[in-house]
């Protein structure tokens, strides 16, 4: 029974997420088409565009991964439908209150609300709609806080503190208790969002004292240190979650041997755990009144943090694959595909993320390429690969891959080259967050028009995905199943 | 300073090579045998791979930290001083604490300090030259200043954009200034 409603929840979750995402990518080709000069929006409803289409995406791919961890986990230990769908209802509020508070307050200070713009005395929207942007925040942090850390304490009921950890690994020796590859990972990552949260936390009461009491004034640098701690952090445990369901789930839809944990995959995701936390130094390089100690550390740790995460898997997969003859559905091939788009989104992030270079590629289309490289070609695969097995799982029908070529073909040539008119865009110092590129830019328009229609095409692969999953995801909910 | 051409090339060589390389891996398993026993030796090949990419990184980091803008000359006396300051939304360049409204000039070849402060949001302090190419930036933050030194080689004229979403404006928030 239990396991039937977790079943129902994950199938309302995958809908939500794409309804929500396909409304989210119309956003973004919007907002190319209006730099391309084909469209004409108010620089404002430009920027409003911007921040609902940032904080949905993040939210629902965040969302995205910890729906798959959940409905996995209960592979290991005990799991409740409750947890998600408390944070499911919560999170379809905070939607609604976020695109009101965007689209009917015209909020915009953009998905990282860096303080003090949201209090702007000239600010351009409503008060009630920096109220609303701010509590609609407060309700996806509620939401996802309690669910994780729900999960959490139901991992830790099966597994000690040693063994989500996997330290038992570490000294070479088989140890007698195993810890799975996905509980190691998912317990790494939801450490990691448990801990932004928090900083979520500290940094909205921040605001609302500011907001609320009288005399209250705030530092900017510590502000945009709390920000980055937060959204840097949040962007990227998400893909570990995406991640955690590709070790769970790849090897056992290939037919294979599952993966195991040994000394070297425990080495690096501890050493990734750690890295992380402090790799969003590198959004305050060009602060330079920063300590100059914290800029070191913020190459360092983005360099050492995305190595053993990213080589371990790489490598886990690569071998996982070659000269094997492993099963292929759509899922696999999604998974494949999605680890390939992570590892060149981090090629840019490792670039943009050392400090020599930042200096001319800070706040240029760079950035959102990288981040869009290994989520919408990465993290969004990882996780679309899971919706699929899941669907298939929840219907009882056969997941092939043959017929899935024109679909993919779509998604690749679309996906890559909306993202390579990004990193052409940052090549050519083209500046991030532009409604409109003044005319020395010159490059700026025409690249976003040619990046809108990738994007179409993109649009086109993802809605053919869609309609399959949908179609065998309302099968969980027929009574026959 | 690595310019951007040089940096998406890397970025290019590097991207086609990782999907070379896991669309040959690709290959080889469709093309295996039932009982193929796939990689051979893998945990020697494991050591060297890691071995190798963590040597790159440390060569990477030994040879950026170094040409951080921090340390760029840190220990010369600027011949000239210019005081940025940045507001929804625009710049104004000046050589006193004051505001000014003349045109700015800047001798090339010489080591210049931005003082950049924010009057009220974070703003971005971007230099791009005549080509409109980002040579070098430092963010407007309110309650602080930052210090950019830089040495401008090329004459001509140079134009700043603001690097920091700051709101409705942001995309038309610009300013300019000479050197000759
Ligand atoms: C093909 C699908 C997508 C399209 C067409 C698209 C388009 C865009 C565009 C045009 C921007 C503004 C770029 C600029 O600064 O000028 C943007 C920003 C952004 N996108 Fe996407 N995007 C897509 C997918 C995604 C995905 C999957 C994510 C997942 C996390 C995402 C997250 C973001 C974020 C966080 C921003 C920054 C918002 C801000 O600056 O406040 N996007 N996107
Ligand atoms: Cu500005």
């Amino acid at each position: 029974m239990e396991n039937r409603s977790l079943k129902k929840v994950t199938s309302v979750w995958i809908i939500t997420i794409l309804v929500l995402f396909l409304a989210s990518i119309t956003l973004g080709i919007i907002m190319r088409f209006n730099q391309g000069t084909q469209l004409h929006l108010k620089p404002n409803t430009f920027y409003a565009t911007l921040t609902t289409h940032g904080v949905t995406m993040i939210g629902i791919w965040a969302a995205a991964g910890l729906v798959a961890i959940n409905y996995l986990l209960s592979r290991y230990v005990k799991t409740s439908a409750g947890l998600s769908i408390f944070a499911l209802v919560f999170t379809v509020i905070g939607v609604v209150m976020l695109w009101m508070s965007t689209f009917a307050g015209n909020f915009h200070a953009a998905w990282t609300f860096l303080y003090p713009l949201p209090l702007a005395p000239y600010a351009a929207w409503k008060a009630w709609a920096t109220n609303l942007f701010l509590w609609s925040l407060v309700v996806f942090g509620v939401g996802w806080l309690v669910w994780s850390v729900g999960m959490m304490a139901q991992i830790l009921r099966n597994y000690s503190i040693t063994e989500i950890f996997a330290w038992q690994h570490l000294t070479g020796k088989e140890p007698e208790k195993k810890t799975p590859p996905f509980i190691l990972i998912s317990s790494v990552s939801l450490i990691g969002i448990i801990l932004c949260l928090l900083a979520a936390v500290v940094l909205l009461v921040f605001f609302f004292m500011e907001m609320y009491t009288t005399g209250v004034k705030n530092d900017a640098l510590l502000m945009k240190n709390l920000t980055y701690f937060f959204g840097h952090t949040l962007a990227n445990e998400a893909l570990y979650l995406g991640l955690a369901a590709v070790y769970e789930l790849m090897p056992e839809v290939g037919g294979r041997k599952k993966f195991g944990t040994t000394w070297y995959v425990a080495l690096g995701w501890n050493c990734t755990m750690v890295f992380v936390l402090t790799a969003f130094f590198h959004h305050m390089y060009m602060d330079f009144v920063q300590p100059g100690g914290f800029q070191i550390v913020g190459q360092l740790a983005s360099y050492f943090a995305s190595l053993p995460a990213a080589a371990v898997t790489a490598f886990s997969v690569a071998t996982l694959v070659y000269r094997n003859r492993i099963k292929w559905s759509f899922t696999n091939l999604l998974f494949f595909i999605g680890i390939i788009g992570w590892l060149i989104g981090g090629v840019g992030a490792v670039i943009d993320s050392t400090i020599s270079n930042n200096i001319i590629l800070h706040n240029t289309l760079w950035v959102p390429a990288h981040f869009h490289t290994y989520n919408a070609m990465g993290n969004v695969l990882l996780c679309l690969g899971f919706f699929w097995w899941a669907a298939h799982d929840f219907s009882g029908t056969r997941d092939t891959f043959r017929s899935h070529w024109p679909t993919l073909t779509l998604l690749l040539i679309g996906g890559f080259g909306f993202v390579l008119m990004f990193y052409l865009g940052g090549a050519s110092s083209v500046p991030r967050r532009y409604a409109v590129y003044p005319e020395g830019i010159a490059n700026g328009a025409p690249l976003a028009t040619a990046a809108a229609w990738f994007a179409v095409v993109y649009l086109v692969g993802m809605l053919m995905v869609f309609l399959t999953i949908i179609r065998r995801c309302t099968k969980a909910f027929s009574p026959a199943s | 300073m690595t310019d951007h051409k040089t940096l998406l090339w890397i970025f290019l060589i590097a991207a086609v090579l990782i999907a070379v390389i896991f669309i040959a891996v690709y290959r080889s398993s469709l093309q295996a045998a039932e009982d193929s026993p796939g990689l051979e030796n893998p945990k020697r090949k494991r050591f060297f791979f890691f071995a190798l990419l963590f040597a790159l990184l440390v060569i990477l980091l030994a040879v950026t930290l170094p040409k951080s803008p921090y340390y760029m000359h840190a220990d010369e006396t600027p011949a000239e001083v210019v005081y940025v300051r940045a507001e929804q939304y625009s710049f104004n360049l000046s050589r006193t604490e004051e505001l000014s409204y003349d045109d700015m000039e800047l001798p090339a070849g010489k080591v210049i300090e931005f003082r950049v402060r924010s009057k009220d949001v974070n703003h971005g302090f971007g230099v791009y030259n005549d080509k409109y190419e980002l040579v070098t930036q430092t963010q407007a933050m309110p309650g602080y200043v930052n210090r950019l030194r830089w040495v401008f080689d090329e004459p001509g004229t140079y134009h700043i954009l603001c690097l920091e979403y700051c709101g409705m404006s942001h995309h038309i928030m610009s300013s300019s200034f000479t050197v000759n």
